[in-house]
């Protein structure tokens, strides 16, 4: 199973890096959902491995975790990124839609008059 | 001692700034009781030094990692102590003259004294890292004082070329003196000297020493780094005497000498040396007859004589260590003297052309005096100190230490140069003080101040004089010089008149002759075609190098960064993969084999195939609706997983940020055009494709290779155990959060913030000149934040208090 979610995780990247890519800032927007989707299921695959229904929760009667159940730094990490990436979704969306009221266009070549050299 | 001469001599540099306030040529004199004192200081260890006693002086400072302030005293170190501090003295005399018209001059004063102090410090270093230092030290304060004039174009030029090449140099040398430290396993000077042996038979050799040799080059004007030096003529007159010709263009030398009972001996030493001397000395003295510039002229005879060191340095034999250090002294004692002469003549007569002077002896009698003297002195020609040197030169180079053929060789390279040297040194002469009087000098010429002339004096005299009484004095002088150059055993004799007449003398006496037979030919010799291809100047090549560098670094810029996002993305892609690619493909598998497919569940498999499913469906969606609900699937799906794998909170979260996601991002495409406008050619969709389809190989080579290595222990068991116990949680997910990890989740709550409020800067201030888009926007941001919230497990009062700004906005 590892093997077959490293490779959704390829997908995952190749589909968002090939969104971005695009002039649309619509398609960046998605590629970015995508990428944070790559993201968060990397990290996943970078625990203690996959286990089945074993969440880390103490067991009342032993006081701790069972050592065998999933591994909880990870699960942590990733909600971490979970929340961050969304805050930068909203951001980006935000700053979509401010872009789409100056420059009142969805291509993103239409926005480089301020960087160039 | 030693410590307190460099220290205090820093420690005074700002009494230069007294010139301001104070009489200005007497503030010379007071000022030069600086140098004096370290003179006399440094003379009074002469008897001691000369008995063969060596002073040591170390003050810790990082003690574990062998960086001290060490400074020793040896006969090396004392002869460069005392040409620094005695014509450090005369040129802070001269100095008060040269500039007294110059508002600066303070400031030129400051700049001398720190680069005494520096130069002392440098000379007695015993340390590689305190000598480094020094030497880094020289370079800026010539920089300070090549660019004194800085309201000059080309002052600044000149100034930044001698910084570069020499700092340039400097770097390397560092590396090199690590090197060298590292073999012997030592940073003392005295030790990695002893450790001789050891480091010639180490493989750090090669490396160590031609870095070492590039910070030499570089610092003492070698070819093909000696284009520097003319252009360091920019400078004020007594820092090109003082710095560009006696002292700090020596300090390459000084190192050479300084490690040459340790490194030398080896081919790479005696080959390179020998030919990067003999060219560099054969070029400067060609170039010599070139010049129109008095100041230029001098300046490739100093390369020339550099040269001439570093081929003593490196070929080898019995007479070589003493030729060393009687050309070092006889050098400084005539070109300092010269160089402050040409700043007289330029001073009074207002040009350094030869072209447009000429006649002076008349109007400036002593002056021409010692000018004659000095370059009779450099010329070779008998009784003067300079003859003797030459002498010491021809016995080395006719008893060298080189194999056949080049011996013969590095002998007329060196018979050459002194044919040379006569022939520059007349054309000094003769082209400045002699014939009709010059078209190009000031109406009234008059003889220079007295107090200008009094530092040539003392140097002439001491060319003049040194021969006639004192070579056995000097010679004891120089003898512990030579000890430290040189195994003991190698004794210096000085003669003025050899006892028989000898091939040296004879090879001595003909190049004289025939450098006099010479000056007939002089325009013809200036006129010359260039020795060297037209494209091989070193200026141009620096010229060509920094506007290449400058203009390079413009386009690699402008090609990086043109503003568009996807080639920002394109170039981070790809630089990506370019680094990460290889070892990967190389190391990643190691070991790892194919799990087999048996424990694939029917629900995880579906769930996983389906992401695949979803993504291509938001790339190919047509509407942005379609893209919408395609994204969503993945998100779905992934919150199922984590639903299988043991993930609840990750479940939960994924699946209420997923479902407030989706909402946003319909408010956002109603407001945004409807539908996809197609932007980009088939084959650039086809490039892009590939730059994120090999992004994409990459990354599932990356997790497959992480996920399937565990070569550390994870630390989660130690959070599985201590939930409860320590942070009184059963749900071990959320203490990690809360508790274990705190300052992340407090972190992660800044940075929300931060989007908060750039969100709200963007949508609400701005001039409100369109209230009715206000209206549209409004439900956005708000809800984002309240959306946030509720996953986020024990963080809604944190979250809370966070988006009230908004909420009150």
């Amino acid at each position: 199973m590892t093997l077959i979610l490293s490779l959704v995780v390829g997908t995952l990247f190749a589909g968002g890096i090939y969104l971005m890519l695009r002039r649309s800032v619509v398609k960046l927007i998605l590629g970015l959902v995508l990428l944070s989707h790559g993201a968060n299921l990397l990290l996943f695959l970078m625990g203690d491995g996959l286990i089945k229904a074993r969440p880390p929760f103490v067991k009342p009667e032993a006081g701790v975790a069972p050592p065998d159940s999933a591994d909880p730094l990870i699960q942590a990490l990733i909600l971490t990124a979970i929340v961050i990436s969304f805050g930068l979704l909203t951001f980006v969306m935000a700053l979509a839609y401010r872009a789409d009221q100056a420059v009142e266009s969805d291509d993103l070549d239409a926005m480089t008059s301020t960087d160039r050299l | 001692m030693l410590l307190t001469s460099v220290l205090v001599t820093f420690a005074a540099a700002p009494l230069g700034l007294l010139a301001r306030y104070l009489p200005r040529p007497p503030i010379g004199w007071i000022l030069a009781l600086l140098p004096l004192a370290a003179f006399a200081a440094f003379a009074a260890q002469a008897p001691a030094i000369i008995a063969g006693e060596r002073m040591s002086q170390a003050i810790p400072w990082v003690a574990a990692m062998g960086i001290e302030l060490r400074f020793s005293l040896d006969g090396l170190s004392l002869l460069f102590t005392l040409l620094v501090s005695g014509i450090g003295t005369l040129i802070f005399i001269y100095t008060a003259y040269y500039l007294a018209g110059d508002p600066g001059m303070g400031r030129f004063y400051v700049y001398l004294t720190v680069f005494m102090g520096s130069m002392l410090g440098l000379v007695l270093a015993d340390n590689v890292l305190t000598l480094f230092i020094f030497w880094e030290l020289t370079s800026v304060s010539s920089y300070l004082l090549v660019g004194y004039k800085h309201d000059y174009a080309d002052a600044r030029r000149g100034a930044q070329m001698g910084l570069l090449v020499t700092v340039g140099g400097g770097l390397a040398l560092l590396v090199g003196l690590v090197l060298l430290s590292t073999a012997a396993g030592s940073y003392t000077i005295s030790e990695i000297i002893a450790a001789g042996e050891q480091l010639r038979a180490s493989s750090l050799y090669t490396p160590a020493l031609l870095l070492i040799f590039l910070g030499c080059f570089t610092k003492s004007a070698q070819f093909p780094f000696h284009f520097w030096l003319p252009n360091a003529m920019q400078a004020p007159t007594p820092a090109s005497a003082y710095l560009h010709s006696a002292t700090m263009v020596k300090a390459g030398v000084y190192l050479l000498a300084r490690l040459h009972p340790a490194l030398s001996e080896t081919p790479l030493w005696i080959y390179t040396l020998t030919s990067v001397g003999a060219i560099t000395m054969l070029i400067g003295a060609v170039v010599a007859n070139r010049r129109d510039d008095i100041k230029g002229l001098l300046a490739y005879s100093t390369i020339s004589k550099l040269g001439t060191m570093v081929l003593l340095a490196g070929m080898g034999g019995p007479e070589a260590p003493a030729a060393l250090v009687a050309t070092i002294l006889a050098h400084a004692l005539y070109k300092g003297a010269l160089f402050m002469l040409a700043g007289a003549v330029d001073h009074e007569a207002g040009t350094r052309s030869l072209s447009q002077l000429g006649g002076l002896r008349r109007l400036m009698p002593w002056t021409a005096a010692l000018a004659i003297l000095s370059s009779l002195s450099m010329a070779g020609v008998p009784i003067l100190f300079g003859f003797v040197a030459k002498e010491e030169q021809l016995y080395a180079a006719v008893d060298n230490g080189l194999p056949a053929g080049l011996d013969i060789v590095v002998l007329i390279a060196v018979v050459t140069s002194a044919v040379f040297g006569v022939l520059y040194a007349w054309r000094l002469v003769s082209g400045v003080f002699f014939g009709p009087l010059g078209s190009g000098m000031k109406a009234h010429v008059h003889e220079a101040p007295a107090g200008m002339l009094v530092g040539p004096a003392v140097l002439t005299t001491l060319s003049v004089i040194l021969p006639l009484g004192l070579l056995p004095a000097t010679a004891a002088l120089l003898q512990p010089a030579v000890n430290a150059i040189a195994d003991d055993g190698v004794k210096i004799s000085l003669y003025l008149i050899p006892s028989e007449l000898s091939l040296p003398l004879i090879l001595s006496m003909t190049a004289l002759l025939i450098g006099a037979v010479l000056t007939r030919f002089e325009p013809q010799i200036a006129a010359a075609p260039s020795p060297l291809p037209l494209w091989f100047n070193g200026d141009r090549i620096y010229d060509a190098a920094i506007n290449g560098m400058l203009q390079g670094a413009t386009s690699f810029t402008r090609t990086l960064q043109n503003g568009k996002l996807r080639s920002y993305m394109t170039w981070a892609v790809l630089a990506l993969v370019a680094v990460v690619m290889p070892p990967l493909v190389l190391f990643g598998f190691n070991g790892l084999v194919l799990p087999n497919l048996a424990g694939v569940g029917p629900f995880e498999l579906v769930s996983a195939l389906l992401i695949p499913v979803g993504v291509l469906a938001t790339l190919r969606a047509r509407s942005r609706l379609g893209a919408i609900i395609a994204s969503s699937i993945v998100g779905a799906m992934i919150a199922f997983l984590f639903v299988i794998y043991s993930a609840p909170d990750l479940a939960l979260t994924q699946l209420l940020i997923e479902t407030l996601a989706t909402v946003f991002l319909m408010l956002l495409f109603a407001v945004l055009p409807v539908g996809f406008e197609r932007l980009t050619s088939d084959s650039e969709r086809a490039r892009d494709g590939l730059i994120a389809g090999l992004a994409g190989l990459m990354m599932a080579g990356v997790a497959f290779a992480a996920a399937s290595n565990m070569q550390f222990a994870s630390i989660s068991q130690a959070f599985r155990a201590e939930s409860r116990s320590q942070g009184f949680g059963d749900n071990v997910v959320n203490v990690i959060l809360v508790d274990f990890r705190g300052f992340d989740t407090m972190g992660e709550i800044v940075v929300l913030f931060i989007a908060l409020l750039g969100i709200y800067a963007m949508l609400r201030l701005r001039p409100s000149v369109e209230p009715t888009r206000d209206d549209e926007e409004a439900p956005t941001p708000p809800a984002s934040l309240d959306g946030a919230t509720p996953p986020e497990h024990g963080q809604q009062e944190q979250q809370e208090t966070a988006s009230e700004p908004w909420l009150k906005a």
